[in-house]
């Protein structure tokens, strides 16, 4: 054979050997994670900070009530109620007004040095004067950058005084604004250190604890590189039961697919990105374990009440019964959500039970005499909007086939999330399936969003509120609303509560679908990983 | 040679009107590069600002109140008219730093030193992959057309071509990763070697070498394979599909029966004849594919959860984030200017004719 085809063959065979040469020559562990470690895939896109007082999605959100605890935290098995945690005990006087915590005097931030009520009386205010949109845990109770110096003030080492501008229920203040991520407690003196000024305006270190905040919790964050991993280690300063397991390492691994290889595999413990195909099948793999938790959260229907059709709450009820609840809850909606139709979930403080909360079917009967009653006995035409992201298109098409067989006609178009969240801040849809996420397990953080609408002016931009985003006002619910969030009797707030959802179950801007569920498949060596839909316990977990 | 040094550059001793005539064509072309990429860059940016996304949702988040959401979208600059927008970012470019990505809360130009090296070593050993089976498949295929060789190299190539690299990337993993265990899962690294090695180029296995540390490279090398045959693959597929017409084409010219008649060995007329003369268009041809490569493969990064240029650009767009897209469009349009103008100048060396 020439030489030449000795050189073809040579180079193909040498690339060839490429692939399979890795087979040979690479030394291959056997895939396990390191004993004291927990291994974690997840999608870690959207991660852009680990200051509490920024972070404004639901993985940050997770990995940061590891690594700076709240003064307060939800029960891990009824998340209605409230436990002490840094904070030991907590008073309310007479009036109402006042809310004074005690402290624990044994609290240090991983290095060992002592954080006191002064540290988290500066944490709170850094979140209100930084003003992004976790500071609304503060300031929708009347807290504001010029009172925060008087309302909320530390007396001594372990005592911290806050002063509230109404005697709100002293459950739901705890609830809403104690338990919250923005009450972790801060390094005051690394952050003054370390702030930086520009025109006079201090950052009060948000740009230094972006990457490593210094905080009171089981871990802390030593390494975060961008869309790879975050590794945090434990505090071993931490007042509690010390975490378990040295280390945890969050992977970023964008893909279901990839991340159950992973875990079948055993190169991860936990895998928490994973579609239901996946799912499925992992579950009936008997070294992984799925664990299901029913999220505070939402996917509804949104409709335009500025919308000469869709403004009439006669077509917004007929919405209703064309949603198979039971039909999407037996199959598109595993692992994926529970059928709820009324807006506070069900595990919240004050939510109709599972019965009342949903008492919605098909029935294409009553929805063809609700839209001829209307007026509109031929149907219409409307445009819905939706995620193209996981099982939104699928839900939509459903609801959209059984709109068709009335003779409404709904043309869906499908977009990117950024996009979609655009379209619904600025008013721009006529329907729109999209997805809420409530901030506390109490009834008034939906109600006070989706129910409530102080200024429905397009000009006000209250988009924050979806009541506002969907041109809804009701000057009825608006007040019942304001009395629940001021009652004191917890049996009345909750008998509020209730016909608040009923009321708006008739006549509200929403069709709520389903209440997302968080779906973890985890590998039976894992003990004692414990979750709530606002917590995810990484201290807990040992091998 | 000599004919090549006297239009492209001044030799030593040379008139000062060649060297002002050389000077004249180098700054034409500067200033044509520079046209065409500020062009692409005010395209871009102009089209971008079009799309109904709004970045400040991705620093605030969907729920956020409009105080918030004020505050966010002044310090961005959006308040500003396109033009100073736009302005703003030419300057920030000049810097080098191209301002900050909304969406990872980083300097552009830092991220770009993490998924830039990342695609190229990607890209890199694909590219190795695919030229090193391509270019051998299609002379083969060519030499012996019509053979079960040419079949067989028709259909891998057409199955490489034509099967989306989502999907065999997945199958891949199911294969060599879960199932044979020859090399690792998704990822560049396993978790005990994050951070093992000073990163230097950005590229692990150059980085590992340099650090003396053969076990983080054999750690990289058994992540990088996988993804890289499949990259490799496709363009294999291409590369051998053109290599092999080329070939085909030189072939049926009448030197090649000349050489033939007058005693010349079969694969001495192939190599030293029909080879040489396709070399000039077969370098076009891999310029291309490793320009491809080089822009990301968005699909296959997130198979691979490989840190990756395409993917960083994708989640850009999708958050409406121009800085970090301004930046990597501009990349794009270097690699490809950069490319063209290389493959010029081996079409120099390679073709006499061009001397």
């Amino acid at each position: 054979m020439p030489t030449t085809v000795r050189a073809a063959f040579a180079a193909t065979l040498l690339s060839a050997g490429l692939l399979s040469g890795a087979a040979a020559i690479a030394p291959q562990a056997q895939a396990t994670t390191p004993r004291d470690a927990l291994v974690m895939a997840w999608n870690l896109d959207a991660l852009i900070t680990f200051d509490p007082a920024q972070i404004a999605e639901v993985n940050g959100n997770d990995i940061i009530r590891n690594v700076c605890e709240p003064l307060v935290n939800y029960d891990l098995t009824d998340v209605s109620k409230i436990l002490p945690n840094t904070a030991a005990s907590w008073s309310v006087s007479d009036d109402g007004l006042i809310i004074t915590l005690k402290l624990r005097p044994d609290l240090q931030f991983p290095s060992g040095k002592k954080a006191t009520a002064y540290d988290a009386e500066w944490s709170m205010h850094r979140v209100i004067h930084l003003g992004f949109g976790n500071s609304a845990n503060f300031t929708q109770w009347g807290f504001s950058r010029d009172n925060a110096a008087e309302t909320i003030k530390a007396t001594d080492d372990t005592t911290l005084v806050v002063t509230l501008a109404k005697p709100y229920p002293i459950g739901l203040i705890l609830s809403a604004m104690f338990a919250s991520g923005s009450t972790g407690i801060m390094d005051k003196e690394e952050g003054l250190k370390n702030a930086r000024v520009t025109d006079g305006k201090s950052d009060f270190g948000n740009a230094f604890f972006k990457t490593a905040p210094i905080c009171v919790g089981a871990y802390r964050v030593t390494r975060w590189n961008t869309n790879e991993v975050v590794i945090l280690e434990r505090n071993e300063n931490y007042w509690g039961e010390k975490a378990k397991l040295r280390r945890v390492i969050i992977r970023h691994v964008p893909e279901s697919g990839a991340q159950r290889l992973l875990l079948e595999k055993g190169d991860i413990d936990v895998a928490r990105l994973l579609n239901t195909d996946d799912l499925r099948a992992l579950a009936k793999n008997p070294a992984i374990h799925v664990e299901t938790t029913v999220m505070h959260g939402y996917a509804y229907l949104a409709f335009n009440g500025g919308d000469p059709i869709l403004g009439k709450p006669l077509v917004r009820e007929a919405f209703r019964y064309l949603i198979d609840y039971e039909g999407l809850g037996k199959t598109i909606l595993e692992y994926q959500g529970n059928p709820r139709a009324s807006l506070v979930p069900e595990g919240a403080f004050g939510a109709l039970d599972i019965k009342e909360g949903q008492p919605f079917k098909l029935d294409l009967a009553k929805a063809r005499a609700l839209i001829t009653e209307a007026g509109f006995p031929d149907g219409f035409t409307k445009k819905y909007i939706v995620s193209a992201n996981n099982i939104a298109p699928i839900v939509a098409q459903h609801i959209q086939a059984n709109a068709a067989k009335i003779g409404i006609k709904l043309e869906l178009e499908q977009m990117a999330d950024a996009n979609l969240f655009t379209r619904a801040r600025s008013r721009d849809f006529e329907v729109l399936q999209i997805g809420w996420g409530a901030g506390y397990p109490d009834a008034d953080s939906m109600i006070s969003r989706h129910a409530v609408n102080p200024d429905n002016r397009p000009e006000a931009r209250l988009a924050q509120y979806p009541s506002w985003r969907s041109s809804w006002q009701d000057e009825k619910v608006n007040e019942m609303a304001e009395d629940a969030r001021m009652e004191r009797d917890p049996a009345k707030r909750i008998a509020m509560y209730h016909e608040i959802q009923r009321y708006m179950m008739k006549n509200g801007p929403m069709a709520y679908i389903y209440q997302t569920v968080r779906p973890i498949a985890v590998r039976k060596e894992v003990k004692g990983f414990a979750m709530t839909p606002f917590n995810v316990v990484y201290r807990t977990a040992g091998k | 040679m000599a004919g090549t040094e006297t239009t492209a550059r001044p030799a030593a001793g040379e008139s000062p009107a060649a060297g002002m005539r050389w000077l004249k064509l180098a700054g034409r072309q500067v200033a044509s590069v520079a046209v065409t990429l500020l062009g692409l860059l005010a395209l871009t940016f102009f089209m971008g600002r079009m799309l109904p996304i709004d970045p400040v949702i991705a620093i605030i988040g969907e729920q956020a109140e409009k105080e918030t959401y004020d505050m966010v979208f002044a310090q961005l600059g959006l308040d500003q008219p396109l033009y100073v927008q736009f302005w703003r970012f030419i300057r920030d470019m000049m810097t080098g730093q191209f301002g900050d990505a909304l969406f990872t809360g980083n300097k552009v130009a830092d991220d770009l030193r993490r998924v830039f090296p990342a695609t190229i070593e990607l890209a890199t050993v694909s590219i190795i992959i695919g030229v090193g089976l391509g270019v051998p498949f299609g002379m083969l295929a060519a030499v012996y057309r019509g053979s079960l060789l040419d079949h067989v190299a028709r259909f891998i190539g057409l199955l490489g071509y034509s099967s989306p690299n989502f999907w065999l990337g997945l199958m891949g993993l199911i294969l060599f990763y879960a199932t044979l265990g020859w090399v690792s899962g998704p990822g560049r690294l396993d978790v005990m070697f994050i951070d093992m090695v000073e990163p230097v180029t950005g590229m692990l296995l150059i980085d590992s070498l340099l650090a003396g540390e053969p076990e983080v490279f054999w750690d990289a090398f058994s992540h990088i394979v996988l993804p890289a045959s499949i990259l490799g693959y496709s363009s294999m597929a291409y590369i051998s599909r053109m290599t092999r017409s080329f070939m085909l084409e030189q072939l049926s010219q009448e030197y090649i029966t000349a050489a033939r008649v007058k005693g010349m060995s079969r694969w001495r007329v192939v190599w030293r004849h029909a080879f040489r003369n396709i070399l000039v268009q077969l370098v076009t041809v891999i310029a291309l594919a490793y320009a491809f490569l080089l822009e990301g493969a968005v699909l296959t990064e997130t198979v691979f959860a490989w840190p990756g240029f395409g993917r960083y650009l994708t989640s850009g767009l999708l958050a409406g984030d121009m800085n970090a897209v301004l930046a990597c469009v501009l990349i794009i349009g270097i690699i490809f200017v950069g490319l063209n103008l290389l493959s010029d100048l081996l079409y120099r060396t390679l073709d006499p004719r061009t001397r």
